[in-house]
């Protein structure tokens, strides 16, 4: 179904080849999961075989891809399209129109379907991800496993012989997770396509006994049946790359960093957190998890300062978020967000990393020793003087880190900064992350993985519907989410 | 996730969702009725038949179920109106004094160009409003593409809407991690400033190229300027309701033919 041969790419503008004399054979109703640290040429792989890569994006390449009989790399992408659907990471920036109706509709209507033929494959596709009743809805009320449901069955729609998923998960949370690979698997079984998922969470689709390809610098390095358990996956690599061990529990005599007291806040007066009250002590690492709107980022913000209190009190450092300006609270809490491209402002390595420091002014010589050692230990030492925006998504990730470590806040905030990061680069945040609480700073770490709780955290706080449904050392936490029903969480 | 308004989004006078009739017209019907009511409110310089259309847009509002007295700027249009208007009746001379008090003088033709000139702007103002009010702007996007708007401009005006409120969204989120990182908002010099909007340009600049890329295959993969037309799955929804409103602008235009004529 699909054949790619001695497949060579290199982007215009980079030195690296991304993909390396790539060659692979795909049979018709097969399914593959391909996976590999980040930044080695899998979702490349992709763009490949839907063609993209030949025409949407500038560079060279050699060899050939073909799909489905169709020359992929000589062949508008049109016709491609009529075999090879492609679904990507964030279903927001995949939407072409605002509703659920007209976004299946649009490749049916951009094909002149007729209206019938239309309504007739929209029925079908909904049904098939199991969204039927999201159909009069806009896009913008969705959840995001539903949004990623109407990606998925908008390409479906077009009766496509090869679905390929780009890390169709990597931004939703654990229960949207097991919906979507549900779905991945309920397309194999009653439409018979050929599947190609591309994924760092292989353990979800090891039930679904899929042929497994492993890449590493553009290259496949591995490819075979995917062994039944404890083969390579993310919680076995974050394990074996850091060691295990976890912070241990601190004693209670020492003053809490944060307190909250009965918290209400939100947006426009409509609470989303509703009497919260918590307290975390130096050496803490607290694993925040929960569904999407559940409270979690907003609970962030709020021990920031970045969103006041509706009701209650807040308290970082001994100092009242309300009280304080944001600046001067961020002397004591340092906060990484989501999307590494949102937090990156100066010209270069070296003045990014020191950026905080010298806003704060606080950037002194033994600030630039520490600095200076952490880019060394994160392979960014000879990076100094390239531009931020020249790294790969891994390594911006790891800068936003050490701009946030340069000036020693003793509380550092994470919001899902995992998502998207190979396990090694995930095992080398955490453990920088280990080292600030075993310090005696505190971490309080927004995430989704059950693995990483596991071995990291001290302690886990579960977020239901904007309270505390669960707070407790991990181990007995993960017993009462399982009590609660919340498998997904559990790992 | 919920949600979220930025203070931006709270300002703009956007989109009401609703039932009335208003809602109910085809956005074309009301596309007309803005087009043609500004023109014709220009065309005929009678200052009553200006006010009796402000009035009769004034009750637009409760059909539409929305309170003129909530609406953002109402309180500025109406103050700006009763300036212009005026201005018009201080300043204007001629014909008999209705009222002379020092050196103010009102006369009758004075108050008719300021009741015509506040009218007028009014009407503009009111009808545009009404239009926004209650016209979904992805609905007038495709009603467009159906009257024969080339679909490459509809959906380049749709993309527009689907993303406005993302960069917010994300304008919010640069702004908070600058925050987060010790940066002030302290404008002390133009070089200041201009580092500040750097640093925060840059990041919404690459985080929209990123999008385009995906955008760009997500709809060429989806076919999308495979063929000159395309069909489309929404039907068209012109009712009675709009061959009434039709009408009516029809009946409105002739007699203010037939009124210009007579003069």
């Amino acid at each position: 179904m699909i054949s790619v041969e001695g497949l060579s790419f290199r982007f215009r503008g980079s030195e690296a080849y991304a993909l390396r004399d790539l060659s692979l054979r795909v049979a018709p109703g097969e399914f593959l999961v391909v996976t590999g640290p980040s930044g080695c040429g899998k979702s490349t792989l992709a763009l490949a075989i839907g063609g993209y890569l030949f025409r949407q994006f500038d560079g060279e390449a050699e060899g050939r891809v073909s799909a489905g009989g169709i020359d992929v790399r000589n062949s508008p992408i049109y016709d491609t399209a009529e075999i090879v659907g492609l679904v990507q990471q964030n279903p927001e920036a995949q939407f072409c129109t605002l509703t659920v109706r007209d976004e299946v509709a649009f490749g049916l209507e951009n094909r002149c379907l007729a209206r019938d033929e239309i309504r007739n494959r929209m029925g079908w596709a909904l049904g098939i991800v199991g969204a039927e009743h999201l159909q009069d809805r806009a896009l913008a009320t969705l959840s995001g496993g539903e949004r990623q449901k109407v990606a998925i069955a908008a390409m479906m729609a077009a009766k496509p012989q090869v679905l390929i998923f780009d890390e169709p998960t990597s931004n939703l949370d654990p229960t949207a997770t097991a919906e979507v690979f549900g779905v991945i698997e309920h397309i194999r079984e009653r439409a018979g396509i050929t599947v190609v998922v591309i994924e760092h969470k292989v353990d979800y689709l090891r039930r679904f006994r899929p042929r497994l390809v492993e890449m590493e610098e553009g290259r496949i390095v591995r490819d075979g049946a995917m062994p039944p358990a404890g083969g390579s996956g993310q919680a076995a690599e974050i394990g074996t790359t850091n060691g295990s061990g976890r912070v241990a529990d601190v004693a209670a005599a020492t003053a809490p960093l944060i307190r909250v007291e009965e918290l209400d806040a939100g947006y426009q007066g409509i609470p989303v957190l509703r009497g919260l009250s918590l307290e975390v002590r130096p050496g803490e690492l607290v694993s925040v998890m929960g569904d999407n709107g559940s409270g979690k980022t907003t609970f962030l913000h709020c021990l920031l300062g970045l969103r006041r209190p509706i009701r209650g009190r807040v308290e970082v450092a001994g100092r009242d978020t309300c009280q304080t300006p944001v600046s001067e609270m961020a002397r004591e809490v340092g906060f990484v967000f989501q999307n590494p491209d949102h937090q990156l402002f100066a010209d270069s390595v070296w003045k990014e990393a020191t950026f905080a420091a010298r806003n704060m002014g606080v950037l002194d010589a033994a600030t630039e020793e520490r600095v200076g050692q952490l880019l060394a230990r994160s392979g960014l030492g000879d990076r100094r003087d390239d531009h931020p925006y020249r790294l790969s998504y891994g390594q911006k990730r790891r800068l936003n880190l050490i701009s946030v470590l340069s000036y020693a806040p003793r509380l550092i905030l994470l919001d899902e900064v995992l998502i998207g990061q190979d396990p090694a680069n995930a095992a080398f945040l955490l453990g920088l992350l280990k080292e600030h609480a075993a310090a005696g700073g505190a971490v309080v770490m927004v995430n989704h993985a059950p693995d990483v709780t596991r071995r990291y955290a001290s302690r886990l706080v579960f977020f239901d519907g904007g309270t505390i449904a669960v707070d407790a050392p991990v181990d007995q936490a993960f017993d009462r989410l399982r009590a609660l029903g919340k498998d997904a969480y559990a790992g | 996730m919920p949600a979220r308004h930025s203070g931006l989004q709270a300002l703009r006078i956007a989109y009401q969702p609703g039932d009335s009739f208003l809602h109910r017209l085809h956005p074309l019907t009301k596309a007309a009725w803005l087009v043609v009511g500004t023109l014709l409110v220009f065309l005929v310089r009678s200052p009553w038949a200006v006010a009796g259309a402000v009035v009769l847009l004034l009750a637009g509002f409760p059909a539409a179920g929305v309170r003129l007295g909530r609406l953002r700027g109402a309180r500025l249009f109406v103050s700006t109106a009763l300036l212009l208007g005026l201005l018009q009746v201080v300043f204007t001379r001629e014909g008999p004094a209705w009222l002379t008090a020092g050196p103010l003088t009102v006369t009758a033709a004075g108050v008719e160009a300021g009741v015509y000139i506040a009218g007028r702007f009014l009407s503009v103002i009111l009808l545009s409003y009404l239009f926004v009010l209650t016209t979904e702007p992805n609905d007038l996007a495709y009603a467009l593409m159906r009257a024969g708007l080339p679909y490459r401009y509809g959906f380049a005006l749709i993309t527009a809407l689907r993303l406005v409120p993302t960069f917010e969204q994300e304008g919010q989120i640069v702004y908070d991690a600058q925050r987060a990182r010790g940066v002030r908002y302290d404008v002390r010099s133009p070089r200041r400033l201009l580092t500040l909007a750097q640093q925060f340009v840059l990041p919404l600049l690459v985080s929209a190229l990123g999008k385009v890329d995906s955008l760009a295959v997500s709809m060429e993969g989806r076919c999308f300027g495979k063929h000159p037309t395309r069909t489309f799955l929404r039907e068209v929804r012109a009712t009675r309701l709009d061959a009434i409103a039709l009408g009516v602008l029809v009946l409105a235009v002739a007699g203010s033919l037939a009124w210009l004529g007579a003069k």
